[in-house]
């Protein structure tokens, strides 16, 4: 078993672990952005960047794809590290200076403010890490979206800039969009993913009516979902809130003296 | 990599076969139905249409099982393709180091505002594309320009567009070649620069 | 002429074969070769060659058998079409089609000369006979290049002749694959296409990885804006690569080989395909090749125009159908390469060493060359040097020989500024190092690199921040924009070059560049990204006065950058003839006929359509 020494630390890793999830494991914060550890990793924002001990040398890596194959000493607190990692975060500042979670990651990083002109245009704020496109390929397994064109010109986008055909609304890139660039807005009875353009009507609780999820994401399931969905799917659509008063409903007219605690909200 | 199984031809509704499926389903065939063989596949489908039509790019990910997003990805990505259709002449402009050193900055700009031409790009009236590329490998014709294959070397701003101008009024651009190559050389002994060029 | 054998199945059958081809020959009175490479096609040598080969074909008298090769580059593009004629090894130059009527009388009906196709002393104005009295020749040694430009190009049967494939007969009949390991290693060749790694080590690497099936795979994606050396040779001795995978997939146990062409090189593309073709016809490639037991086979793929696909992980990423986005390479493409298994990967100059190495022994190889770098390197040269082409030298040329000698000296005989070498990953390399061997270390240590050979020369005329800025240019709109510091760090870069350039620099100006490029260099993701600022910090390295110039008076001394200098006119030299005062699109011109005529500076805009209009070089840049 390998052992991770960072910062003069030892700790005991599995071979092939990535020294960011030995870190992780044992309390070390080492920033990312477009890491997330349902996903492969992409090593594509560069925040994450270590040095390892190549006897004789240190060679800065990437902790969040870097393989633990055998004993390995990493610094994360270096100079060299520090001011990587603060020099990436600096770029990424002045390619979207208004994004309020990139600030409050770089002000952590000690970064309160780039020198760096704005000279890359990025919609609403996309750092390109490329959670969004892996979380719909990889998750999802939908891949509405890619990273498209090269270079600056770079952007995230469903085929041929329209809304996509394959999205089913389902949200999922919204959630791990690092810099609040995707979002899943609500209008009245029509969802709308931003900034995609994609757009699909709500559907609601039988009950209650309040809005569930995107028509899509049910239809998808119907088709696609693994046999428990299917089940759930056959029964009556309700939130959560109708389905415990109609659980709770179910239990006393069935004549228990001892009615469950209502479940705390979660 | 798993190879899908090529089902029969799927129907197409349209009597011209805008759907690209004939066209598609052989390029397809002629790699095996690969999916790792998409970018050559890609590369047949402009080479038949002189674009990557839409539709085409539908039919392809359909038949091969790849998400339509990735192949997108994949036509963005590649200088060599094209999503729009090409005009009638190709002008593929060296912007490489030697070129780049005798002028080729300015003669695809002067390109770019007479035919109002974007890298990349046709111009409205559907006569040119305009391809800058990094280097053709000709670096002793320096500044070079490729119109639909045939080479004009020694260029400057003023002759480039002279060229492309004469080849926009004729039929074929060799035609334009011997007046063009006569201006050159007038040009070529102007401030003695140039001069050495072939 | 027919075919002697259908598919070799045996070392004795493709001897024959040679023979047979070599007895042909000898009936041959007169090999007519004309350079159909990357700088004479553009001049017409096709039309040379068509006008040569019609006149083979009807020649009436049949008494003399004329044989026309259509050959890959022969070296000097300079003075393309290029026509060699056997017997007497006769140099023409600048030949075009109207003069084959002429050379074929002269030369291959009688024996003289056209004295005014050869070249001529540039001084002297003597004429030289064979390439022995040209001096871009001088010093060449051809390995990787040795049959490109005197065989036909698309004929495998002049390879076979010329000895091909001779080398794989040997590996396959007579050694076994850790021998052929050993050799390779032995020889210390490196790696042709840009790092320079040891070719034999990577070799082992791949046969020790574990993982089948396992691949072979032939980087011709050249990328390097200036250089032509991998399409001369894929285009003009396609087989010398070919044979070269053959013998590194028996080496390593592979039997799948690919080779990725630059999408921008169709003739390339077109000479693989056709020789694979022909290979697989003869059994020179396939199962069972030579009946040893060995196969082997490969494809030929196109790239699609990005430059970063030769990146190693990027064209495996590419050839797998995908976009050519780099990966880390922590675990190595040896280990986990294309289809996440055991990949050899060298660039095809890398390869077309191997047969000759094989053929000719390690120790052979290994004496040509400097300590640590091995053999010889292909170079195009190009830029502002008289003699553009294509050479082939032994390591340790020193850089004033192969500027000076080989290539003839600068353009007008101006003075020599810098040398560009290594492509947009390499740097500019001044006048005060001309003297230092070219070798892969020592071309790292001046701040530069051996790259995969483009070699471009500079002059005085031309601005060392511009060129800086126009690799950078090129990088920016190269790279894949997967990993920040490479996409916004070359921008950021990019920026501050645009406004030195543009005379809106600043004092710190010079330190963040500096700072981009240590950032660059520690957290960009491929080799792309982190030698990205090698061309600027060799220029600041060495030019650092001129980044100065243009950021602290506004000036640029080469008189490159538009608005950093001014066109005035030259009174003793104007004729007044008026034409630049018609030409000026802001009336800035003012002057009576025939007399001198003066620039008002306050109107001029520094368009330069003066100085382009005037045919008395009577404007000045000041």
């Amino acid at each position: 078993m390998p052992t991770v020494t960072i910062d003069n630390q030892a700790f005991a890793a599995e071979v092939d672990e990535t020294i960011l999830q030995v870190a992780a494991r044992n309390g070390v914060w080492i920033p990312t952005l477009c890491y997330h550890a349902a996903l492969e990793p992409y090593a594509s924002c560069r925040l994450c960047m270590v040095e390892i001990d190549r006897g004789g040398w240190w060679q800065m890596v990437t902790a969040c794809n870097y393989p633990v194959r055998r004993d390995v000493t990493v610094r994360v607190e270096s100079e060299r590290a520090i001011r990587a990692r603060r020099g990436v975060m600096r770029l990424l500042l002045a390619r979207a200076p208004e994004s309020p979670e990139l600030r409050a990651l770089a002000s952590r990083l000690g970064v309160t403010q780039t020198d760096f002109p704005t000279v890359t245009e990025a919609e609403g704020n996309c750092i390109l890490c490329g959670l969004c496109v892996r979380a719909c390929e990889e998750r999802i397994g939908t891949a509405a979206i890619s990273l498209t064109g090269r270079g600056v010109e770079r952007k995230v986008s469903a085929p041929f800039g329209e809304p996509s055909e394959e999205c089913i609304l389902c949200g999922s890139c919204a959630a791990v969009c690092p810099v609040g660039t995707i979002r899943l807005e609500v209008h009245g009875d029509e969802w709308e993913l931003v900034p995609f353009g994609k757009k699909g009507p709500a559907q609601r609780c039988a009950a209650c009516g309040a809005v569930l999820t995107a028509e899509l994401v049910r239809e998808a399931l119907a088709r696609r979902g693994p046999a428990a969905v299917q089940g759930i799917l056959a029964g009556e659509e309700l939130c959560a809130r109708c389905k415990r008063k109609k659980l709770v409903g179910q239990l006393l007219a069935a004549g228990g003296s001892g009615a469950p605690s209502a479940p705390s909200e979660r | 990599m798993s190879q899908p199984q090529l089902g029969p031809p799927p129907t197409c509704q349209s009597p011209e076969h805008t759907c690209g499926v004939s066209v598609v389903h052989e390029i397809i065939e002629r790699y095996g139905g690969n999916p790792e063989m998409l970018i050559p596949m890609m590369q047949d489908i402009q080479a038949a249409e002189g674009y990557l039509p839409r539709e085409h790019l539908r039919t392809l990910g359909r038949e091969l099982g790849v998400p339509l997003s990735r192949i997108y990805g994949v036509a963005t990505f590649y200088a060599a393709f094209r999503l729009q259709p090409k005009g009638k002449h190709t002008i593929t402009l060296c912007m490489g180091t030697v070129c780049y050193l005798k002028g080729a900055d300015q003669i695809s700009a002067v390109i770019q505002d007479e035919f109002q031409v974007k890298p990349g790009g046709t111009s409205p009236d559907r006569k040119f594309t305009f391809a800058p590329v990094n280097c053709l490998g000709a670096c002793a014709l320096a500044p070079v320009m490729v119109v639909d294959g045939e080479y004009f070397g020694g260029l400057s701003a003023s002759s480039a567009v002279d060229i492309l101008q004469k080849i926009a009024s004729s039929k074929k651009p060799s035609e334009a070649v011997a007046k063009a190559d006569a201006k050159q050389k007038t040009a070529a002994q102007k401030n003695g620069r140039g001069s050495q060029n072939p | 002429m027919k075919t002697l054998v259908g598919k070799f199945e045996s070392f004795t059958d493709l001897e024959q074969y040679r023979s047979a081809l070599k007895d042909r020959a000898a009936g041959v009175d007169c090999v007519i070769r004309v350079c159909c490479g990357p700088g004479c096609i553009p001049k017409g040598a096709s039309k040379v060659y068509e006008a040569f080969r019609q006149a083979a074909e009807e020649a009436d008298d049949k008494t003399v058998s004329v044989v026309p090769k259509l050959t890959g580059c022969q070296g000097l593009c300079e003075c393309g079409p290029i026509v060699t004629l056997d017997p007497g090894g006769i140099f023409y130059q600048h030949v075009q089609e109207g003069d084959v009527a002429e050379i074929w009388r002269e030369s291959v009906l009688g024996s003289g000369v056209v004295d005014r196709l050869l070249h001529h002393d540039e001084k002297t104005g003597q004429a030289a006979r064979t390439t022995e009295g040209v001096p871009f020749y001088q010093g060449h040694q051809r390995i990787a290049l040795a049959l490109c430009g005197v065989i036909d190009a698309r004929s495998i049967d002049d390879y076979i002749a010329a000895g091909g494939y001779q080398a794989l007969a040997k590996a396959l009949g007579s050694m076994k694959p850790e021998e052929v390991l050993d050799e390779v290693y032995r020889s210390g060749l490196r790696g042709r296409g840009g790092g320079g790694f040891l070719t034999g080590r990577k070799w082992r690497s791949a046969r020790e990885a574990h993982g089948e099936p396992k691949f072979v795979i032939a980087n011709g994606d050249e990328g390097d804006p200036g250089a032509f050396m991998d399409r001369a040779l894929m285009e003009g001795a396609p087989h010398a690569v070919i044979e070269g995978m053959i013998i590194g997939g028996y080496a390593i146990g592979s039997s799948n080989g690919y080779i990725y062409v630059r999408d921008e090189y169709p003739i390339a593309v077109q000479r693989l395909r056709d020789a694979v073709a022909k290979a697989r016809e003869m059994g020179l490639l396939g199962e069972n090749i030579l009946g040893s037991g060995f196969s082997f086979d490969i494809r030929i793929s196109r790239g699609g125009g990005a430059f970063v696909c030769g990146e190693s992980t990027a064209l495996m990423a590419s050839l797998e159908g995908r976009v050519g986005e780099p990966r880390a390479k922590y675990v190595h493409t040896v280990e986990f390469g294309f289809r996440n298994k055991p990949s050899l990967l060298n660039n095809v100059e890398t390869w077309a060493n191997v047969p000759a190495i094989i053929g000719r022994g390690a120790d052979w190889f290994a004496g040509i060359g400097t300590a640590k770098s091995k053999g010889t390197k292909v170079f195009s040269l190009v830029g502002k040097v008289k003699n553009t082409g294509l050479v082939e030298v032994p390591m340790g040329m020193t850089l004033r020989q192969i500027i000076y000698q080989i290539g003839g000296g600068i353009r007008g005989d101006r003075p020599f500024k810098a040398v560009q070498t290594g492509g947009p990953s390499g740097g500019c390399i001044p006048a005060a190092y001309l003297d230092e061997a070219v070798d892969f270390d020592r071309l790292t240590e001046l701040g530069s690199m051996m790259g995969s050979g483009g070699m471009i020369v500079m002059d005085e005329d031309t601005c060392m921040v511009n060129i800086a800025r126009y690799f950078l240019r090129f990088l920016k709109e190269e790279s894949c924009g997967k990993c920040t510091p490479c996409r916004e760090g070359i921008a950021q870069m990019l920026h501050i070059l645009d406004e030195i350039v543009g005379g809106r620099g600043t004092s710190g100006d010079l330190e963040r560049l500096q700072e981009l490029a240590v950032l660059l260099e520690d957290t960009a993701l491929c080799a792309l990204g982190k030698t990205a600022a090698n061309p600027v910090l060799s220029t600041v390295r060495y030019f650092r006065d001129e980044y100065q110039e243009h950021i602290e008076n506004h000036r640029c001394p080469a008189k490159e950058c538009r608005g950093l200098f001014r066109y005035q006119i030259d009174a003793a030299a104007c004729t007044g003839c008026g034409v630049c005062r018609k030409k000026c699109p802001v009336e800035a011109i003012t002057g009576k006929k025939k007399e001198p005529h003066l620039i008002d500076a306050d109107k001029c805009t520094n368009c330069g359509t003066c100085f382009d209009v005037c045919r008395f070089a009577a404007v000045k840049k000041v």
